[in-house]
């Protein structure tokens, strides 16, 4: 690797690392992007669905020639619980809104935009340490290789290796992590379509909330790729480890409901994969820069998933065009020191698309009430159960049968708390 | 339930393409381990990286890199798991993420 010349290294060339290290190489600065795997986004694994319109900032037009899987035509979600299943649908009226992707294909042809646009992208290179100096991150030290450079933008994903070392973050509590694991199942596309009842190049994303999960906080989702189906569940990292059960064992859960047998049936598996969340929102680092350094995306994160919609590559990109568009300003003085580069943060704060992170910044706490994993999925569908029925022995009105239902499970006061808490919420 | 329920975790795993590195990235303190409680890391990797006979073992041979083993180690566990990435190029190489 040669040490000569680099005004700002990109570490981590995932959605955040290439986003930045676009926009700066399309301002003339000479950019280096370090990425560990052997490509980038071998090391990356999401659901998963982008976001289109983030795309489209960064890239106009050219965000077409995107390796998209399927344009996402039908959300959905289920509340299940072990033999039955409550699902409600959406069809979306511009499926280009999102697509389904995969991360091996997407990452890799986001880091060969910044390629084109100037940057130079190393791979197989992992980033140990930072070269700092009077308390001003100064370069990156990879191996044996120092690299003195003006900036560092930490792009470095959620074990946020740069940020401790910098003292940005201490350890991470396990209640801030999700862990999150997939099967990717191979189905043909006609099959895909037929089964989710989508047009040609269209998908469907779709969410599982009950008994998957065992009670723990935490979800399933599956997304359709063209000759795929990712099947996957997340897990609070608290949940799982005090309640003493292995996380795969819940994606077993998740694929053995007979809903979702229906769904993957007759496919073949091709890979399995697994990653953490950051699940503290941008809270979790005391600030995201310092001297010389700013940090950006999961490793800083910028995510957020509320449930229904997840939304990290997306948040990842823009953040990362906005920790460029912050060097930018500070390289017009030349000056990085922590007090210039505090402009990130009002950046982060300000920008339409992050802004998100911080208005539903209470989602998080409020998604760790269980009653939202277990008994609630319960009520849903044993109340539908009781309403579909027809077995001849008499049927109570729907609003009395819904009574009926949460009746020892939840208090009414319970419930009405938990409802009014997620209106104000969300 | 029919075949596609089945899947264990040594077949999901044999999906994955490793680059081995020979240094050791997850070294692990065992004798710690007895006095943990709770013994987290059992449950929340996802890879199955650590087991309990008689005391911890771990094989850190399908290790998917999530880095959550460190958190709940050190936050419920008894602080017993030291870990880095393996080296550059080395490790986990997803194709389907
Ligand atoms: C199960 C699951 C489902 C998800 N579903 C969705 C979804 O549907 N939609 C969505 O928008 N988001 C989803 N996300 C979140 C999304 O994947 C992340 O928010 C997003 O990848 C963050 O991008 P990033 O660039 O910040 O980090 P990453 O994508 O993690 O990239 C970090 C990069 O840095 C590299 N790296 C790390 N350390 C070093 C080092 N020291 N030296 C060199 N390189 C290094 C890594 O190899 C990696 O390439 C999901 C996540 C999971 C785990
Ligand atoms: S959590 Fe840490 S201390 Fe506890 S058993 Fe596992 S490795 Fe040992």
């Amino acid at each position: 690797m040669s040490g000569e010349g680099f005004e700002v290294a990109v570490v981590g060339a995932g959605p955040a690392g290439s986003a930045a290290a676009i926009t700066l190489a399309r301002q003339g600065v000479q950019v280096l992007l370090v990425e560990r795997g052997s490509f980038p986004g071998s090391k990356n694994v999401f659901g998963g669905r982008i976001y289109t319109y983030a795309l489209k900032r960064l890239l106009g037009d050219a965000w077409k020639d995107a390796p998209v899987e399927r344009f996402i035509r039908k959300e959905g979600i289920t509340f299940m619980s072990n033999d039955s299943a409550f699902t409600l649908e959406y069809e979306v009226k511009d499926p280009e809104q999102s697509f389904s992707a995969v991360r091996a294909k997407f990452d890799k042809w986001l880091a060969e935009q910044a390629e084109k646009a100037g940057a130079q992208v190393i791979t197989d290179s992992l980033v140990d340490d930072l070269i700092v100096e009077n308390g001003q991150v100064k370069g990156i030290i990879a191996g044996e290789d120092k690299i003195p450079t003006d900036a560092v933008i930490a792009c470095d994903g959620t074990t946020t290796g740069l940020a401790r070392k910098a003292g940005l973050v201490k350890m991470l509590e396990p209640q801030q992590i999700s862990i999150g694991m997939k099967d990717v199942i191979e189905i043909s596309p006609g099959t895909i379509e037929e089964r989710f009842g989508v047009d040609q190049g269209e998908g469907a994303a779709h969410v599982f909330a009950g008994s998957c999960t065992d009670g723990l906080r935490g979800g399933g989702f599956l997304y359709t790729n063209k000759d795929s189906i990712a099947l996957g569940l997340v897990v609070g990292g608290d949940d799982v480890s005090i309640q003493a059960k292995p996380s795969h064992s819940l994606l077993d859960r998740l694929r053995a409901h007979p809903k979702v047998q229906r769904l993957i049936k007759g496919g073949k598996n091709r890979e399995y994969n697994a990653h953490m969340i950051p699940e503290a929102g941008p809270r979790m680092l005391t600030r995201p820069f310092t001297g010389g350094m700013l940090v950006a995306g999961d490793a800083a994160g910028h995510l957020l998933n509320n449930g229904y919609t997840f939304r990290g590559v997306d948040m990842a990109m823009i953040a990362g065009m906005a920790a460029a568009t912050t060097i930018l300003d500070a390289k017009k003085t030349k000056d990085y020191s922590a007090g210039n580069l505090q402009s990130y943060e009002t950046r982060l704060r300000k920008d339409p698309a992050l802004k998100d992170m911080y208005t539903f910044s209470k989602v998080p706490s409020y998604l760790r009430n269980r009653r939202l994993y277990g008994v609630y999925p319960e009520i849903v569908c044993s109340a539908a159960e009781a309403v579909y029925r027809v077995d001849g022995t008499g049927k109570k009105k729907i609003y009395k049968e819904m009574r009926a239902q949460t009746k020892g499970k939840v208090s009414t006061l319970t419930l009405v708390r938990d409802l009014l808490a997620g209106a104000r919420t969300f | 339930m029919s075949q596609e329920g089945k899947l264990t975790l040594d077949k999901r795993l044999a999906l994955v393409s490793f680059t081995k590195d020979p240094r050791p990235f997850i070294t692990v303190e065992t004798e710690l381990c007895k006095e943990c409680e709770k013994k987290p890391c059992l449950y929340i990797c996802p890879a199955g990286v650590y087991t309990w006979q008689d005391q911890l073992n771990y094989n850190t041979e399908g290790c998917l890199e999530t880095g959550a083993c460190l958190v709940v180690c050190h936050k419920i566990g008894a602080k017993a798991i030291h870990w880095k990435y393996p080296a550059g190029g080395k490790g986990v190489s997803f194709r389907q993420g």
